[in-house]
């Protein structure tokens, strides 16, 4: 995969996050495009990209594993998937699994449940230690929200203030347009300094980062949007809309092709057996 | 109100979800409660509060004979609002099996631990099979979901340690007699089938779904001597010779 958009590469610097409010193959009624997740193995720079799914955060359901394979499995990468759940199963230490790909991709779910998790296993410094090395990390909702200081997570069933792993200084809020509940919830915290300046992201935009710095916002869907949102002075906040970049829906064709295909009783039955090895007990 | 005791039963396997059709272990758990219709809450989060599973327990515990529920820690916008209240108010909480070090993780994050020391305090009856046996003691041998076998920190509301899947599992018994060897607190390694039941932090009998399942007690002597000592079992079903004493054929 090779990168037409130089601001998606940059030389020096080797770290990259890609945050999404929402989007990708797990969200498909929301996101009818594949371009977010395209856009995960395109920030790799790599040809054949190693890309581990990461469905923590909504206790590794089959759905997601399945359609994960689905949707990268037509692309030239090696897609894996790191269940939490099931490491005696699937014989892989999961550092070494995390430290060997090109990209993470984490899941969306309950933020806080995935954080616990992770930190039993030790795979919040290994986060650290793949950022730092160039590895490509990338996610949505929860596992956009992770990477930063904090966000606004429903873990808890109502929204509140989650603190992230914090390798990006600053906040997110995500889903702002498909769950509007949290956003008050998010700009209240800005405004009281609870949180920190940060941006709040629609379903289908996301924040790109190189290093710490934001190098830009982009979106699968017209009309996505992300705000900055950043406190007055006078107890409330400000929201200045940033700038977004709408990615190409290059392969939408393939998409329909596949949709119709989805019909047919053999084609769903052999991508359950291909993702069969994460079944449960 | 009277004052109910402490109660754990621990499954080293067993149970709605690895013996279907085989009720026993369940039916005693449920017979140990006083209530005409038991409300039993059964706690998915080792599996990842997987779906087919909690379909499996609603088909188990049907609302012809207890008052089942389940809390979902992944998705906790949906179904019970107060964790605590309702968890006080169960006359069960059933543990579902699954990945030990998620388990403990995710209930920590949510303050479990600490409301299902006050239930078991209160008298709800805690149960569970495999992670959801092992969670209750104070040190653990996790294997098969964790990678390499390890010991882990239970919630310690048992003062031993546990092993499950004992005799069935390639290596549990083996690593479990090395970790006491190790140092590890003296524990239970507990077979498929078979169930301990504690009153207070005393194993009151080992309960069985099935006549040939076994449970042993290990310790290490002063001089560092292990010392596994099989339990008697107590068969729940109709053993053999009661059957051929018995004129009329008893229901499967």
């Amino acid at each position: 995969m090779t990168s037409a958009n130089p601001e998606t590469r940059a030389s020096h610097e080797p770290r990259r996050i890609l945050a999404m409010g929402g989007g990708g193959f797990t969200m498909p009624e929301q996101d009818h495009s594949d371009a977010l997740d395209r856009l995960v193995l395109e920030l790799t720079g790599k040809e054949v990209p190693r890309v581990c799914f990461l469905p923590t955060a909504s206790g590794d359901p089959r759905e997601h594993v399945t359609r994960f394979h689905e949707r990268f499995g037509q692309w030239p990468c090696e897609p894996s998937i790191l269940s939490l759940f099931h490491l005696g199963r699937d014989r892989i230490d999961p550092i070494e699994h995390i430290l060997a790909q090109d990209a993470l991709y984490v899941g969306g779910g309950s933020m806080r449940n995935m954080l616990a998790i992770w930190r039993e296993h030790g795979i919040d410094d290994a986060m650290r230690t793949a950022w730092e090395r160039g590895i490509v990390l990338a996610g949505l909702s929860a596992g956009a929200m992770c990477w930063f200081e904090g966000g606004v997570s429903m873990s808890g069933g109502q929204p509140e203030v989650v603190h992230g792993i914090g390798l990006l200084p600053g906040s997110l809020t995500v889903h702002r347009d498909g769950e509007p509940e949290r956003f008050p919830v998010y700009q209240e915290a800005v405004a009281t300094g609870r949180l920190p300046v940060g941006f709040a992201a629609d379903d289908c935009s996301a924040v790109v980062y190189h290093g710490t710095r934001l190098a830009e916002c982009v979106a699968s869907r017209p009309g996505a949007r992300v705000m900055r949102i950043q406190p007055n002075g006078n107890g409330g906040v400000v929201e200045i809309e940033q700038k977004v970049r709408q990615l190409p829906h290059a392969t939408g064709a393939r998409v329909a092709l596949e949709r119709a295909a989805e019909d047919s009783w053999a084609v769903s039955e052999m991508r359950a057996l291909r993702a069969g090895r994460h079944r449960w007990d | 109100m009277e004052l109910r005791p402490r109660q754990i039963v621990a499954f080293g396997g067993g149970g709605f979800s690895m013996e279907w059709g085989n009720t026993l272990l369940d039916d005693f758990v449920v017979g140990l409660t006083a209530a005409e219709r038991p409300k039993v809450c059964f706690l998915p989060t080792a599996s990842g509060d997987a779906d087919h599973y909690v379909v499996r327990f609603y088909r188990a515990f049907s609302s012809d004979c207890c008052e089942p529920s389940h809390i979902s820690l992944f998705r906790r916008e949906t179904g019970v609002g107060d964790p605590r209240a309702h968890l006080l108010a169960q006359d069960v909480i059933y543990v579902g099996g699954g990945s030990l070090v998620s388990l403990l993780g995710t209930w920590r994050a949510h303050g479990i631990d600490e409301i299902l020391r006050e239930a078991w305090e209160a008298g709800v009856i805690l149960c569970g099979g495999s992670a959801g046996a092992l969670c209750w003691f104070d040190s653990a041998l996790s294997g098969f979901h964790e990678g390499p076998e390890r010991q882990i920190e239970g919630l310690g509301l048992l003062p031993s340690s546990c092993a499950v899947h004992y005799t069935e599992e390639k290596g549990r018994r083996e690593g479990f007699l090395e970790a006491i060897a190790d140092g590890m607190p003296a524990g239970y390694g507990v077979g498929d089938s078979a169930a301990l039941h504690f009153v207070g932090t005393e194993l009151a009998e080992v309960v069985a779904s099935r006549p040939k399942a076994s449970a042993s007690f290990v310790s290490r002597t002063r001089d560092g001597v292990v010392v596994e000592r099989e339990l008697g079992v107590r068969y729940l079903g109709v053993s053999a010779l009661e059957e051929l004493d018995d004129a009329t054929p008893i229901a499967a």
